[in-house]
């Protein structure tokens, strides 16, 4: 029987061109049409607002700058602590484009667990595909795959983009953006990208287990968000940190703070900085100075790279859960 | 070439440990190009069997095989329309069957499957959520028969069709598989849509198999007898109702009929509806699951 199959074959089969999708990258990419053009779109508004920020929206406020004659330091003037409108634009777009990089593992996830999985499952059109000639394993590999290679296609061109606006306007930023601010740390680094990966890794996991489009949006969502929220607490203790000590108070930022407290005359530590000024306490314990755990600037890559390892390890076991479940399930 | 399509023993499924069988111990054999009604009650496990042949479910106990094989794999070779017609809603009817045409490169055939939607008068640009139930089943007919299956799997194919275009379909859907020598296996809980056109019969209650093999020998091996009331006690009675003096009943004969007794052929609705009636009659297998093919052959020549 499978030799008459094959002789009939090739009058069937059509030459391809190789960069054209076909098979089960071509039933995603249809069936998920505008899912894709959502996402074309969305990653278009960042990419423009990014360069607007790198382009346009900084001269303009570099020239407001200039112009309020702030930027010499000679004359000290309270005004100076405000952006003008340029300069709040400036602020408020690059909020938004790092706003919107955050929340793409979340909407990620929710539209894996809901439409990509949690819909299909219930309305039986993954049952239509895996009774075609594709496995089920075939089917979620591809559904898993094809979203990850555009996911990865569209946030990495975006976190160029956010290092370079970044890299280029450090006058623009003022004291309210830090290296280490969690919606920045992200976007500057793999970490967007990798925590968009996560999301769509939860949504195909709680989309098989829920197999309903509306509780697999909802669960998608609600760990995918617990996920992003929680993971960067862990964040300070993946990369020993620095310590410094001075013997009177700290003024400014050291970078990513890890721990702080006081130290006494033989080295020991006390969670309280200088006793929260209590001369009784400092002079019973004998307290020196304060000291800081931080991370420096240096430390964002060894930093990124521990934390992208974590994640994707619980990528991957995510993705392995539904596979096993799937299989499981299915002949 | 195997001369079985599908064979299942001691095939069980379970949904949860709290609910109940859904199938339970069931063994049959049904030959290749038979066209074989599964009938039985809602809920009898029929659309579960199906799932399980497609490769949907994994069984609880026991084995289904199609073709020899897992149905896994053979995937390639069968071809399945699940009860509720599952399509793409938001995709036109032609881009559903170029679905068809990714989907299986290596056995579309795009002038079946166009046919059967240009036979219904279908607009390729029409969505499919603007379809009637009729004219859905029609594309997921298309979608199954562009396949060119060896074992096509019909799961109440035509519960939401008017009479007419449940007759049309059906036509397109035998005169398809007698062409190719398909192996057809629809189920039905409307035994009348069955009649005429099945050879081969299984049914299930309660999910378990209560008959199974040739049509032509389970309606051979049952009498429909009727007369004064009197005892049938060296045949096995699946159902008797009496009134007034006059019993009609439905048995497996055992023996030679004492001459009071008024003798027919049941028909396949009167055959599927005395075992509906009577769950406790005793379940007969004429598929002869454990012999070779060959015993099977002599053992339905003996029975005709």
């Amino acid at each position: 029987m499978t030799a008459v199959t094959t002789t009939e074959a090739p009058a069937r089969t059509r030459p391809r061109r190789p960069l054209t999708p076909h098979g089960v990258t071509w039933t995603l990419l249809r069936v998920h049409r505008s899912a894709l053009w959502f996402w074309i779109l969305y990653v278009a508004v960042i990419a423009a607002a990014l360069l607007w920020l790198y382009g346009p929206g900084a001269h303009a406020a570099m020239d407001e700058l200039v112009r309020s004659r702030c930027r010499d330091g000679v004359i000290p003037e309270l005004g100076c602590d405000a952006p003008g409108p340029a300069g709040a634009r400036w602020d408020a777009i690059l909020s938004l484009a790092g706003s919107m990089i955050a929340l793409a593992p979340v909407l990620i996830a929710t539209w894996a667990g809901g439409s990509l999985i949690g819909r299909t499952l219930e309305d039986g059109t993954a049952h239509l595909a895996w009774t075609q000639s594709v496995s089920p394993t075939r089917w979620l590999a591809a559904q898993l795959a094809v979203p990850a290679v555009l996911i990865t296609a569209g946030m990495l061109p975006l976190t160029l983009l956010h290092r370079m606006t970044w890299a280029a306007h450090p006058e623009l930023r003022h004291d309210s953006w830090n290296w280490s601010d969690s919606q920045i740390y992200n976007a500057n680094g793999i970490l967007a990208t990798v925590y968009a990966l996560l999301g769509l890794a939860f949504g195909v996991l709680v989309g098989m287990v829920a197999r309903r489009s509306m509780t697999g949006l909802g669960v998608s969502l609600a760990a995918t968000g617990f996920g992003v929220r929680e993971f960067p607490s862990l964040r300070p203790y993946l990369w020993p940190a620095e310590t410094r000590k001075i013997t009177g108070d700290f003024s400014g930022s050291l970078g990513m703070p890890v721990g702080e407290g006081s130290y006494t005359s033989t080295g020991a530590r006390l969670p309280d900085v200088l006793c929260g000024g209590r001369a009784s306490c400092v002079a019973r314990h004998g307290v020196v100075g304060e000291y800081r755990d931080y991370h420096p600037a240096a430390h964002f890559w060894p930093l990124q790279l521990v934390e992208t390892g974590l994640v994707l390890t619980v990528a991957a076991a995510a993705t392995a859960a539904a596979f096993w479940l799937l299989r499981r399930r299915t002949a | 070439m195997s001369d079985t399509a599908m064979e299942a023993a001691g095939l069980g499924k379970r949904f949860g440990r709290r609910k109940g069988w859904a199938l339970r111990e069931c063994a049959f054999r049904l030959p290749a190009g038979r066209v074989c009604a599964v009938v039985g009650p809602n809920g009898a496990g029929k659309s579960t069997l199906l799932a399980h042949a497609a490769g949907l479910l994994r069984p609880t106990e026991g084995t289904l095989t199609v073709f020899g094989t897992t149905p896994g794999a053979a995937r390639e070779r069968m071809a399945y329309v699940a009860q509720d017609k599952p399509l793409h809603a938001h995709l036109t009817v032609e881009d559903t069957l170029r679905l068809g045409r990714e989907l299986n490169p290596r056995r579309w055939d795009a002038a079946v499957a166009g046919r059967v939607v240009a036979d219904g008068a279908l607009d390729p640009d029409a969505k499919i959520r603007d379809l009637s139930g009729g004219q859905r089943t029609r594309v997921a007919l298309a979608l199954a028969l562009g396949k060119r299956p060896e074992l096509l799997l019909l799961d109440e194919p035509m519960a939401d069709l008017d009479p007419l275009a449940r007759h049309e379909l059906m036509g397109t859907l035998m005169a398809d598989a007698a062409d190719n020598g398909t192996t057809v296996v629809m189920s039905s809980h409307v035994v009348a849509e069955l009649e005429g056109c099945c050879d081969h019969v299984l049914l299930l209650g309660a999910g378990q198999v209560r008959l199974a093999g040739p049509l032509d020998d389970l309606l051979a091996a049952h009498t429909l007898v009727s007369g004064p009331a009197a005892a049938l006690d060296a045949h096995t009675v699946v159902e008797s109702r009496t009134t007034g003096r006059q019993t009609t009943a439905l048995i497996r004969a055992g023996g030679r009929l004492a001459g009071t007794w008024q003798s027919a052929t049941p028909t396949l609705e009167e055959l599927v509806l005395a075992h509906l009636r009577s769950p406790e009659a005793p379940p007969l297998h004429l598929d002869a699951d454990d012999a070779t093919d060959e015993d099977a052959d002599t053992s339905v020549e003996a029975a005709v």
